[in-house]
């Protein structure tokens, strides 16, 4: 608990990465606009859960970049190990620190994102919606908290980050764009999405339990 | 002191069951009255080399685990191996299956279940080959290895779900690859192609790790010599 | 897509992957006798260089 407010503490004084990541959110779509309206009155409709989470993703690599750089470089990993507590805790604490971060980008970029790219009012499936948006977060900062602690320790630090998250992460994006451009496109209730959420419960689960079985290690130094 | 580096028998038996199996599938399985037709025979090689390399990154996982338990080296020496291995044949899965695509569909590539989900397994063990390569130390990057063996292995069966059952909803998945209930002969030709496939990922595990241990020793003796 | 069509194709599959497998088998035999050797010539210069310090050590 502690390191978790020591990590929300430290960027709610700076607000850096949070406001460059928003940042970056926002100029995403931009370009995405510009990217994919070549012909005149291109229908981005079906895809508009890609560019969302295409984008979310990439910030994500970003921010874990930033945020595990600065603490390698100031030691902080040093002194946490020294405290007697339970690595896999450290690894609890810094996803729910980076769950956070993310859920606020999103807070801020979805409305955006609803206003530049989605012609349907979605207000009806808002709590699908939602559920999606949130195991597939969590499952994106599991898996990209687990892979970053190990990332930063290696020569090429946040070059390898990439590398390492981005195919691992690959049925995420499946499932969560899937189920995002129905509910945007066509909209659809938990029924039809059904299978979608079933699958980020389980990866879910799976990932968090390896990183529990695993984090051990990937932290000892 | 010299250890006896290869199986040869290994070899010999697994080059008997290809050889088998090849012949099997020409001459003796019946050819499939679906619209693949002939193309269908591809299917001996191409299905137990692909079944082969998913047993390579198997034993990678359970090596990789070993490892983290017991830090014996070892270990980590047979996930590389394996790795590399299960790497070769996922290559040869995607060759094959690109070739069999034009051969059934008239195009070299879609995106369909099993290419995709190959084509992801790839850059994820391209990975940890990507990894291992910016670890200088060997213990930690064993542990580093063996904690994304882990994790990589996981995530083949999800990716194989996700990219076959996801789509569904949006845009479903017209194709359907061939094979479904097998008849005799082409059980017993499909069988014994798979049997030598896995005679041969062992006999190449086997004389990889052979390679490993001598090229540690040559380093040893050119230690000794310049020290 | 004719028989024979469809025989060259499965054809070019098989040979690619006999091809690529029958290579990597001869390269990696090429890397055993290649280290053998190595490891031969390395423990024979290792032996003469301790029988020549044995004797310098014996004067």
């Amino acid at each position: 608990m502690a390191i978790l407010r020591k990590d929300l503490i430290r960027e709610l004084r700076t607000r850096e990465m949070l406001i460059s990541m928003i940042l970056f959110v926002l100029l995403a779509m931009v370009i995405f606009h510009y990217a994919f309206t070549v012909k005149e009155g291109a229908d981005l409709t079906y895809f508009t859960g890609g560019m969302l989470w295409v984008t979310f993703i990439f910030a994500m690599l970003l921010g874990l970049n930033r945020s595990f750089a600065q603490e390698k470089d100031e030691r902080c990993l040093d002194g946490l190990l020294l405290c007697p507590v339970d690595r896999v805790t450290i690894f609890f604490a810094k996803t729910a620190g980076n769950l956070i971060f993310l859920l606020i980008i999103q807070a801020v970029a979805v409305p955006v994102f609803t206003l530049f790219f989605v012609e349907r009012s979605y207000v009806g499936d808002l709590l699908p919606f939602l559920v999606v948006l949130l195991l597939a977060d969590v499952g994106i900062c599991a898996l990209g908290t687990l892979l970053a602690t190990i990332s930063m320790n290696t020569r090429s630090r946040d070059l390898l980050l990439p590398i390492i998250f981005l195919p691992l992460i690959v049925p995420v994006l499946i499932a969560a764009t899937g189920a995002t451009t129905l509910i945007f496109a066509e909209g659809a209730g938990f029924g039809g999405l059904l299978a979608r959420v079933l699958f980020l419960l389980g990866f879910d689960v799976v990932f968090i339990a390896a990183a529990y079985g695993t984090y051990d290690f990937a932290i000892g130094e | 002191m010299k250890q006896l580096v290869s199986a040869p028998a290994l070899f010999v038996e697994a080059g008997i069951c290809l050889i088998a199996g090849l012949l099997l599938a020409f001459l003796y399985a019946p050819i499939d009255v679906s619209s693949m037709g002939f193309s269908q025979k591809i299917f001996y090689y191409h299905a137990p080399i692909a079944e082969t390399a998913l047993v390579a990154f198997g034993i990678a996982f359970v090596a990789a685990i070993a490892y983290l338990r017991t830090q014996d080296l070892k270990w980590d020496r047979l996930g590389l191996v394996c790795v590399r291995l299960g790497l070769l044949f996922s290559l040869l899965v995607m060759i094959t299956g690109m070739i069999w695509g034009k051969a059934a569909w008239g195009v070299w590539w879609a995106w369909e279940p099993r290419l995709t989900t190959f084509l992801l397994v790839c850059f994820l063990y391209i990975a940890y080959l990507v990894l291992r390569s910016v670890v200088e130390e060997e213990q930690r990057r064993a542990t580093y290895a063996a904690v994304f063996a882990i994790i990589a292995f996981i995530d083949v069966p999800m990716t194989f779900f996700a990219t076959r059952f996801l789509p569904e909803g949006l845009h479903p998945v017209v194709i359907s690859a061939g094979g479904s209930g097998m008849e005799g002969s082409m059980l017993v030709s499909f069988l014994i192609s798979m049997l030598g496939m896995t005679l041969l990922l062992v006999a190449l595990i086997r004389r990889d790790l052979a390679v490993e241990d001598l090229k540690d020793r040559v380093a040893d003796l050119k230690n000794t010599i310049g020290g | 897509m004719s028989i024979e069509e469809g025989a060259r194709f499965v054809a070019a599959a098989y040979a690619v992957i006999l091809a690529v497998l029958v290579l990597y088998y001869f390269i990696s035999a090429r890397r055993v006798n290649t280290l053998r050797r190595d490891v031969e010539l390395l423990e024979q210069e290792v032996q003469r260089r301790q029988a020549g310090a044995g004797e310098a050590g014996g004067e």
